[in-house]
């Protein structure tokens, strides 16, 4: 015991000198206890009182965020966390998220009508956005584990908090289920790599070092224990069954947050655990334990592939999208290959397209869902000559989605497969250039699905032509964000510069 | 003095065990009973290989809050379950299953 006090003062120390950098996770942290406070005593007073507190929680964090946004290299909490130009476009990426779902659960009828109120909806998202934050920084196991919990645990709850009839609770349960298992089989893998290299500092060189001196097969194994585990966050291909069981039955805000933020934070943690494999002389990543080019290469496929192609025979426009969101994944996952700057920025612009697309495309299906209870793709004919504002701006994201030329989806496309050429250029796998080919095959293939809705809105007559007031708070959410997408293809600058 | 081997083969087994029980149990609480023996195994391994890093420590640590984690996992698990119970009568995830393609 005594040979460890003089760490004591040190580590107090660096602590203490680490906490100004992580402003907007405290800022998290009082907005979680006040929102708590408020809701409970308060609520039937004000009941906006949470809504306007997390609002003004992701604003200030936003705020205090961009701060860093020149930052380089900071380890910080002796290394267990580091803070990065890359974690920061993470974090704010996250918070427009976050902004994003709690505008669409303050006008989503089914959240306020509900007894409950969104008060502890609000205290959760402010939970698992702090864990997405850590998420984005770990380069610790422990933190890597603890923050993908907490982003997990919050979720479950999330998905159930309604749990408004069968399919709601079925899905909360299925959820759980399956992420714990999912987590279960991480932290063992964690425990093995960690009884390997005797460290748990991933960027750590004893790390790296420790699994060459081990047979490849058991790091190998304890590797993909660990990938699996971020594989369910991701809902990458062989790890995807949950994802369109509980993006159908979740409450629709919740299925636009979960099919976004947990993603790209799943993306935040593969960068940061991937870079220690990445090979300076080869420009990509190593070989010497686990083909990690070869397992991302098949995996991107197969998401590609299956979410492509199942979303053709979808019905349900939220299944629909939950395998269009498998198939996004498996697009994102192509830009990884390349491993420098060009790269990520190419991801980040990506999932920030990505995360305007699908919210405003949940939010216009959710508008048409709670005014005219419609649920199906078939149901919508001719809906698009009464309702056309909403339509256009819902034909606009769809377009967007699909990435065709003019759309902001298509510099977003264009980008990663620019990124996914040059890796492929670098070392010649025929693996990446099959890849390549599938990802611009299933673009063509996604065309048949999305445009499926506006074919049937406005090619299409209806018996029964419904119509219903577009002054509605989400109709001009909607509405916004297509106008967003346009001005971004018109000035794909405006966003670049920051990132 | 007990080598380590040991304690990675008891380890093992009852990841194996717990791995099992997660697919062939019909109940969803004996589902997560399974759950539990997974995490048990991996918190047993921690202990054990933080015992050759004794500095940082790392292992024990982990190992606190893996069960820390364990138990807030099951508490959201079983107020999820119990709502299921209220509308299905029933805790069986195969009898549960109206999400289908």
């Amino acid at each position: 015991m005594d040979d460890l006090i003089p760490y004591i003062p040190l580590s107090i120390r660096d602590s203490l000198s680490s906490l100004p950098f992580l402003s907007a996770e405290l800022c998290l942290i009082m907005g979680f206890i006040i929102v708590i406070i408020a809701d409970l005593f308060f609520s039937k007073r004000f009941p906006q009182l949470s809504f306007i507190i997390v609002f003004i929680t992701l604003i200030v964090q936003i705020y205090l965020n961009a701060g860093f946004l020149k930052i380089d290299n900071t380890p910080l909490f002796g290394g267990m966390i580091i803070l990065n130009h890359l974690s920061v476009l993470f974090k704010l990426l996250f918070s427009l998220t976050s902004i994003l779902f709690v505008l669409f659960v303050r006008f989503n009828k089914a959240f306020q009508n509900h007894d409950k109120g969104f008060g502890d909806m609000f205290a959760i998202l402010l939970a698992v956005h702090l864990g997405l934050n850590i998420m984005a920084m770990s380069v610790n196991l422990l933190m890597v584990y603890l923050s993908l919990e907490m982003v997990s645990l919050g979720s479950y709850l999330m998905v159930g908090y309604l749990s408004a009839g069968k399919r709601q609770t079925e899905a909360a349960m299925k959820y759980a289920l399956f992420g714990a298992v999912c987590s279960a089989i991480m932290l063992y893998g964690i425990s093995l790599l960690y009884g390997f290299t005797g460290t748990l500092f991933v960027n750590d060189p004893s790390f790296i070092s420790g699994l060459k001196s081990i047979p490849p097969i058991s790091s190998g194994l304890a590797l993909l224990m660990v990938f699996i585990g971020i594989g369910f966050k991701l809902s990458l291909v062989p790890l995807h069954f949950w994802s369109p069981d509980v993006y159908e039955g979740a409450p629709t805000p919740v299925t636009a947050f979960l099919s976004t933020a947990p993603k790209i934070a799943g993306f935040a943690i593969l960068i940061n655990f991937l870079k220690i494999f990445y090979d300076q002389r080869s420009d990509g990543l190593s070989t010497s334990i686990l083909d990690w080019s070869f397992i991302l290469a098949c995996l991107a496929i197969l998401s590609m592939l299956l979410g492509n192609f199942v979303a053709i025979w979808q019905n349900n426009i939220k299944r629909m999208l939950a395998y269009s969101s498998i198939a996004h994944t498996g697009f994102m996952l192509m830009a990884l290959f390349i491993f420098s700057a060009g790269g990520f920025k190419a991801i980040i612009f990506y999932m920030t397209i990505y995360v305007i697309m699908n919210m405003a495309a949940f939010i216009m299906i959710d508008e048409i869902e709670e005014k005219t209870g419609m649920q199906y793709i078939d149901e919508l004919k001719g809906f698009g000559k009464q309702n056309s504002i909403l339509m256009i701006s819902l034909l606009i994201v769809l377009l967007s989605l699909t990435g065709l030329p003019p759309t902001v989806g298509f510099t977003a496309k264009f980008l990663v497969f620019s990124s996914a050429l040059q890796a492929y250029n670098s070392s010649g796998a025929t693996l990446l250039l099959i890849m390549i080919i599938i990802a611009s095959i299933s673009t063509v293939v996604s065309l048949f699905y999305y445009l499926k809705i506006p074919m049937n809105a406005f090619l299409r007559d209806s018996s029964n032509p419904v119509q219903f007031s577009i002054h509605s708070p989400k109709v001009y959410l909607g509405v916004f964000l297509a106008f967003l997408l346009l001005l971004l293809t018109i000035f794909p600058s405006l966003l670049e510069q920051i990132i | 003095m007990i080598p380590v081997a040991h304690f990675m083969f008891i380890s093992a087994s009852l990841f194996c065990i717990g791995l099992y029980a997660v697919l062939t149990r019909r109940n969803t609480i004996q589902i997560l009973i399974g759950i539990e023996f997974m995490i048990n195994a991996a918190v047993l391994n921690f202990v054990a290989f933080g015992k050759y890093d004794k500095i940082s420590g790392g292992g024990q640590m982990f190992a606190l809050f893996a069960i820390v984690l364990a138990a807030a996992g099951v508490a959201v698990a079983l107020a999820i379950i119990l709502n299921v119970y209220r509308y299905f009568k029933s805790i069986d995830p195969t009898k549960t299953d109206t999400l289908k393609n």
